[in-house]
């Protein structure tokens, strides 16, 4: 198990900050990549924001009403691997099967 | 030695080879400080240097270049091309000049390269990043094609490969890159293939992450009373057909799986080795369910792609159906 922070991104050109409206998942919950985590808002728009990794919300640093500047945490994740660089880590589990087999059935 | 996953199998490979074998040397992308982009090389810069483990420009073809001309010069090159879609840059070398290097020389100039490529897909990578590049170094006359599908295998597999005179394209499926196994720590034997499971109702035959996904398959199969024998190849190229062939002769029936497309896929070379040598044995066509016809999709899609258990199912219960 690793830990992984993500940090407020600058959601538009040189943007300071933003302020948390909702969140859409919660403390202890699995999210998948690019599950919707909540909606900032910023001086320009409302952003939803995608979850940037798989894993377990850990913490959520805001609330909804708090400014949060750029570079600031606001989701700790608990990640189950660390795939390297690129793509994710596969599960190992047996995928499921709908096609049920036959013998002798002539 | 205790339980590994492949990467670190294969870590463990490389290092027990630098130390074994002064001539041995590591290098491509990343590979040195950074330890590679999957940790397979993580720490072995730091225990045998910038001499025998370092980092190359990002030219693959150069890379290849490299260990042809370090190989002349008495080095043991292993290398490592990133992903399976950027080897291609590199086919050029592989093909013009390493295959054909002792041809060319009537035996004076052998070419001990590795050239390890992550590869396959099933991790959700971006373009580039999933193909099964099998097919087109299997064509080329004068390579070895390897293709383990756990770490047991990956360690035994790329210590024979190194050690090995001839060149040898090293597959790791990366999907299969953090499972775990039980790892001796011993040389293995290129161009032998394993039966996985026992079986008698009929053979599945695969290597790399299929290799796994088969015995998902049969374990399935094995809840409806269907009795799958498993077949991992882990080589392609010198190909095992007798260990093949006398598993299709017990079962009298196969399906080949493969992750790359279907036309001019390896599962056809092993579809025509099965009816040269065991065709009077064969109670069905020989099935293949493969990746389709087209470019590897985006990772979105990629599930839909790759061969799942149904169609590999599917398959099995048309062999079976068959006469």
């Amino acid at each position: 198990m690793a830990e992984y922070v993500f940090r407020l991104p600058d959601l538009a050109e040189g943007l300071e900050d933003a302020e948390i409206v909702e969140w859409r998942v919660k403390e202890g919950e699995r999210v998948e990549l690019n599950q919707l985590l909540g909606e900032v808002q910023t001086s320009k728009a409302t952003v939803e924001m995608p979850s940037p990794r798989r894993g377990l919300v850990r913490k959520l640093h805001a609330a909804p009403g708090d400014l949060v500047r750029v570079g600031e945490p606001l989701v700790t994740f608990e990640i189950e691997e660390e795939p390297g660089v690129v793509g994710r880590v596969p599960q190992e589990a047996r995928p499921a099967r709908r096609v049920r087999l036959r013998l002798n059935t002539k | 030695m205790a339980e590994l996953t492949l990467v670190q199998a294969l870590n463990r490979a490389l290092r027990d080879a630098l130390r074994e074998d002064s001539r041995a040397l590591v290098f491509g992308e990343d590979v040195g400080r950074l330890g590679g982009v999957f940790r397979v090389t993580d720490g072995l810069q730091e225990e045998f240097g910038e001499q025998r483990v370092f980092d190359t420009p990002l030219a693959e073809s150069g890379i290849v270049g490299t260990a042809i001309g370090l190989a002349l010069a008495g080095w043991r090159p292993v290398c490592e091309i990133q992903f399976d879609g950027f080897s291609y840059p590199a086919l050029d070398q592989v093909i013009t000049n390493l295959a054909k290097y002792r041809g060319r020389t009537r035996g004076r100039a052998s070419m001990p390269v590795t050239i390890r490529i992550p590869s396959f897909g099933g991790i959700g990578g971006p373009e580039h990043h999933g193909e099964s590049p099998e097919t087109y170094y299997a064509h080329t006359a004068g390579l070895k094609v390897v293709a383990p599908s756990g770490a047991a295998d990956g360690y035994a597999l790329l210590r024979a490969a190194i050690a090995d005179p001839d060149p040898v394209i090293f597959l790791e499926p990366k999907s299969r890159y953090w499972s775990k196994e039980e790892v001796a720590g011993s040389t293995g034997e290129l161009g032998r293939a394993r039966v996985s499971r026992q079986g008698s109702h009929a053979t599945l035959i695969a290597w790399g992450a299929m290799a796994f996904r088969c015995l998902q398959a049969a374990e399935a199969a094995a809840e409806d009373g269907v009795e799958l024998e498993v077949v991992d190849c882990r080589s392609l190229v010198p190909l095992d057909v007798e260990t093949l062939a006398a598993s299709v002769r017990k079962t009298g029936r196969a399906v080949v799986v493969h992750e790359a497309p279907l036309t001019a896929g390896f599962g056809a070379e092993i579809s025509a080795r099965l009816m040269e040598t065991v065709f009077d044995d064969l109670k069905a066509p020989v099935q293949r369910v493969t990746g389709y016809d087209v470019p590897y999709p985006p990772a979105a899609v990629e599930d839909a792609y790759l061969p799942d258990l149904d169609r590999i199912l599917t398959a099995v219960q048309k062999v079976l159906d068959h006469g």
